[in-house]
């Protein structure tokens, strides 16, 4: 106990005294959380992006006006047990003809075009949406069959398939250099804490050999390390997530403007807190116990 | 107290530390290890606090044959003795209080007793109205004198000084002197490595002379004769 609270007053001591030096590895540590962060962030958007991008397409299917509710039930039975499909909405003909109208509002040609049928020429419509863009295929396969070819008119989806592919292709490889990128930003931040901590490690290797001398344990020397690596995890997260947020209160009006499904990052970063804290938090102390303890190595051997 | 048996240091084929030195100092000597420099003096000093460890032979330090000390034991044994060294060695971001009391702290004392023992210590070197100073703030001297209060506050029955008066001006050179002798009235058993004639001369204690490795004259009342 007694030797803890000495190791805990030195740790302290040494802070205060290498006021200098502490706060340039705080400093550093918060640039490299910050960088982290900032990609992390980076990231998350682009998923979101994508999600929506991939969220606007469905895949509709027209049916022709003498469609009955029992083959429109019947279809939709049969759809759903696909596990692709999420989603499905039917769209009955007076809802149809209402969307006509309100689209071609500004053209009076097409509504007494409309009117002299008189009767509504829509049939109804399916919308569908799927897991991912790719699985438009599986339910277009699934629709493909003789006996409903007599009662849909189109599909909306066929034409659009090149588009979809290439907005895939698009996604895929935006999260795959988002995590390239990030973990490329992981490696140069555990070299640049490490090499922090290294060179204020070198700093003291003459303190730590004469300590060593004067008969001080292994502990003993190690001890106030320890302890200053928890407080520099400490102080950098602390202050890195307080940077944070503090920019996200800029930057979520923005966001909000461009994401309409409500998403902000702030509401992100609430949700996920403690994991994010958490492995921040773990990773710096468990980067500057290695470093440090690498680095005291040739000088405990005294 | 101190025993060397057949003790040989190595380093390379080239470099030949120590060769084959027997030696046995009693409890409570003043002993001068005297020779020029690189003749072994410091390899002595190193082994002795198991800085280094011997190529051959066996040492032994009160009932503690340090040859083939672990690793973990070594703090134990440093406890034990009080080194003293040429460039003082003492801790620049702790002042001289912390300096002395540290080598207390490090062995588990009571805060009650390094609060009472350090400041009597300082009193012995003449530093007690400079217990709040860093090392930078004092004269070489001074900082020599911490460095003896520090191998002192522990108590130990040994003390090895590697060149103490190396940086020093002949002034402070006597005072340093002067405060070992003292320490060895008390019955420490003091090991002084150097290469200063006026201190040995005027010392007229046991003198072991150095050369090449060897032990070339080993002399009770001895003289500097190199």
């Amino acid at each position: 106990m007694r030797s803890i609270y000495r190791v805990t007053k030195y740790a302290f001591q040494d802070l205060g005294r290498n006021f200098g030096l502490s706060s340039m590895t705080v400093f550093i540590l918060i640039l490299m959380l910050l960088s982290v962060n900032i990609l992390w962030s980076v990231d998350i958007l682009t998923q979101q992006a994508t999600s929506i991008v991939k969220e606007q397409i469905n895949i509709s299917l027209y049916f022709k006006a003498e469609a009955t509710d029992d083959n429109l039930t019947e279809i939709k039975k049969y759809l759903s047990i696909l596990p692709e499909i999420t989603e499905m909405t039917l769209v009955n003909r007076q809802e149809v003809l209402e969307s006509f109208k309100i689209r071609h509002q500004m053209s009076k040609e097409v509504l007494s075009a409309l009117e002299e049928l008189n009767e509504n020429p829509f049939g109804p419509t399916l919308i569908i949406k799927t897991r991912e863009p790719e699985d438009y295929k599986k339910v277009l396969q699934a629709v493909d069959v003789p006996e409903y070819d007599a009662l849909i008119e189109t599909k909306s989806f066929e034409g659009n398939e090149e588009g979809i592919e290439k907005l895939q292709n698009i996604t895929n490889r935006i999260e795959r250099v988002g995590f390239g990128l990030a973990a490329l930003f992981a490696i140069i931040s555990f070299l640049i804490i490490f090499n922090t901590v290294r060179v204020a490690i070198y700093t003291q290797r003459i303190e730590i050999s004469i300590k060593r001398l004067v008969g001080a344990s292994t502990w003993f020397i190690r001890g106030p390390y320890i302890v200053e690596a928890f407080v520099f995890a400490l102080l950098s997260v602390a202050i890195t997530f307080g940077l944070i947020y503090l920019g996200l209160r800029f930057l979520d009006p923005y966001l909000s403007i461009v994401f309409s499904n409500g998403f902000t990052l702030t509401n992100y970063y609430n949700s996920h807190i403690i994991w994010l804290v958490g492995i921040q938090f773990v990773s710096v102390l468990l980067l500057t116990f290695v470093s440090s303890g690498l680095a005291m190595r040739k000088q405990l051997k005294v | 107290m101190i025993k060397l048996e057949g003790v040989t240091k190595i380093y390379s084929t080239e470099s030949v530390g120590l060769r084959d030195i027997n030696l046995h100092i009693k409890a409570g000597e003043f002993v001068s290890i005297v020779g020029q420099s690189g003749t072994g003096k410091t390899t002595l000093v190193r082994l002795l606090i198991a800085e280094e460890k011997p190529t051959k032979g066996k040492i032994v330090i009160g009932d503690w044959d340090i040859t083939k000390i672990p690793a973990g034991e070594i703090p134990y044994l440093r406890r034990q003795i009080g080194v003293i060294f040429q460039d003082f060695k003492l801790l620049p971001k702790k002042t001289v209080y912390e300096n002395v009391s540290f080598a207390l702290e490090v062995a588990g004392e009571k805060s009650t007793h390094i609060e009472k023992i350090v400041p009597q210590v300082l009193d012995i070197v003449g530093l007690g109205n400079k217990m709040n100073r860093y090392p930078r703030q004092l004269s070489g001297g001074e900082q020599q004198r911490v460095a003896i209060a520090r191998s002192l506050v522990h108590r130990p029955k040994i003390i090895i000084a590697d060149e103490p008066t190396g940086n020093l001006d002949s002034l402070n050179t006597v005072e340093i002197i002067e405060i070992l002798k003292k320490i060895n009235e008390f019955g420490t058993t003091i090991l002084l490595a150097t290469h200063n004639r006026e201190i040995v001369n005027e010392l007229r204690r046991r003198v072991i002379t150095l050369r090449g490795g060897e032990i070339v004259s080993d002399e009770i009342t001895g003289k500097y004769r190199l």
